[in-house]
């Protein structure tokens, strides 16, 4: 199987880096039939709170064993505790007590991840950003689509996501302050791309894929004038060479959705929950679009 | 618990049952027994009807007929169009929960429920598909941040020498909203506030 592995970056929290990646996620594998990893790299377990109950996460994830943080203290220690088929949960329990969308799979986050930043910078060894690589990439086979929940900065975890993708994926909220930081991030890929894409495939060189906008509104001039000046700022990247020519705005926009929101005390992604709200339709369309961008891309 | 942890579930009793089965005796065993076997006659139904509709192409259509993208984009005129390319039938029905009950009802009866899946499938793709704003667009976006690069009476001698539907193309591509009641004065005004905007956000983030 070939697989896409796919970095959902962003440094900017709020912008919808988990309910992407959460409802794309649950929407290639309900309706397109893809077998779908979600690797969650956040200390908050954001994506791993959405899918699964507190009690069972705190459970399965006590002390960080069967999370993503074993896979750095593994590194840092030296160690080789983590178990990928151990830590992996497969599907998504519903209300019934029984899983559904077994196509879907989580490798959870632990809140021990916030410990781990600053040690990984003191390792200062070669290598310090490929450790997600060296221990995922051999499960990645298995899955049409792998989707690393980046957490809200550009420090080393992110940057073990970025070095495992093939691409990256920007969530964006249209106003002023995400089109900035939308532009240093543009740059700060760049950047490690000239840093360390020597030691990739072509193919697989940091880069920005696509953009995606949550939290839109069609109300008034806002969001569409907002949108306008990104794909201005797109459109001044593509031509300095800073992203590729085929980096594109997907859409539709995801509208501002109360049952999305919701769905996160519900521990269900939108298309189980409320699969009539205009947000799991939204999702639905840009699973689509999603689709057809990255599914063609070599 | 996942189907596999019942299965091993249902192994293991099934496992212990067999051993004891011969020293297994009263009231309260058999009540239960009795009430197992209905939930499992219960189950089997349910595992079968599943099994069966995965196979056939039935579950696939009803997930599409019941996910987000039908509430979107399903019509009467696609279902009778797909009913048209499916089975060469004409579909009766002209509201939708009746046309949706005729369409599945007669795909089944056909055994053509996989190729109406793939039919809604491919039907709602295309729904989704976005048409880019093209070439068109994109230079009338350049145009209208380089507007707001103008000095004030540079801005005023280009926009005088644009027809009002050459301006109306202009905020339309670049997400200025306007009625027909918006004459060119008041559009010329919102294109040089909004340009301008955006010029200096550009040039701030670049």
């Amino acid at each position: 199987m070939s697989s896409k592995v796919l970095a959902f970056i962003n440094f900017k929290g709020g912008v919808g880096k988990t309910a992407s990646v959460v409802n794309i996620g649950a929407t290639l594998a309900k309706l397109h039939g893809k077998k779908v990893l979600i690797v969650d790299l956040d200390p908050q377990a954001n994506s791993s709170l959405w899918l699964m109950r507190p009690d069972r996460w705190r459970e399965h994830v006590a002390k960080g064993r069967k999370s993503t943080y074993q896979i750095f203290d593994d590194a840092l220690q030296g160690k080789g505790k983590f178990s990928f088929d151990e830590s992996v949960v497969q599907g998504v329990v519903t209300w019934t007590g029984f899983v559904d969308l077994p196509k879907l799979h989580l490798l959870p986050s632990a809140v021990e991840l916030l410990r781990i930043e600053d040690k990984i910078h003191e390792l200062r060894a070669p290598g310090i950003y490929q450790i997600l690589e060296s221990a995922l990439a051999p499960h990645f086979k298995q899955y049409d689509y792998v989707l690393l929940d980046c957490p809200p900065n550009l420090y080393s975890t992110t940057k073990n996501a970025v070095f495992s993708a093939d691409s990256c994926v920007v969530p964006y909220v249209p106003d002023y302050l995400s089109l900035s930081g939308f532009q240093v991030l543009a740059e700060h890929i760049g950047e490690f791309r000239e840093r360390f894409g020597s030691h990739l495939p072509s193919r697989r060189k940091p880069h920005i894929g696509a953009l995606i906008v949550s939290h839109y509104r069609q109300t008034g001039n806002v969001f569409r004038l907002a949108i306008n000046e990104l794909e201005l700022s797109m459109a001044n990247l593509q031509a300095r060479g800073a992203i590729p020519e085929n980096t594109i705005l997907l859409e539709p926009y995801i509208r501002h959705c109360v049952r999305v929101a919701e769905s996160t005390s519900e521990h269900l992604p939108v298309i189980l929950y409320a699969p009539g709200s205009i947000g799991a339709q939204d999702y639905c369309d840009l699973t689509q679009r999603f689709l057809d961008h990255f599914d063609n891309k070599k | 618990m996942n189907y596999q942890d019942l299965a091993t579930r249902l192994t293991q009793l099934s496992d212990r049952l067999s051993k004891h089965s011969e020293k297994i005796e009263g009231d309260a065993v058999a009540r239960a027994a009795a009430k197992l076997l209905a939930q499992l006659n219960s189950f089997e139904e349910h595992l079968d009807s599943f099994l069966a509709s995965r196979k056939s192409g039935e579950l696939m259509l009803e997930t599409f007929l019941r996910s987000p993208a039908a509430k979107k984009h399903l019509s009467v005129e696609i279902l009778k169009k797909g009913l048209r390319e499916i089975l060469g039938k004409r579909l009766k029905s002209e509201d939708l929960s009746a046309a949706k009950k005729e369409f599945v009802e007669l795909v089944h009866a056909k055994e053509k429920a996989a190729q109406a899946a793939k039919f809604l499938k491919e039907t709602f793709a295309a729904a989704a598909h976005v048409e880019p704003g093209g070439k068109d667009k994109a230079s009338l976006q350049k145009e209208f941040a380089r507007l707001g690069t103008l000095a004030d009476d540079e801005y005023l001698n280009e926009i005088g020498e644009r027809t009002f539907g050459e301006l109306r193309r202009l905020a339309a591509a670049s997400g200025i909203k306007f009625t027909d009641k918006t004459t060119k004065e008041r559009l010329a005004v919102l294109v040089r506030r909004y340009s301008r905007r955006a010029a200096v956000n550009i040039a701030t983030a670049a």
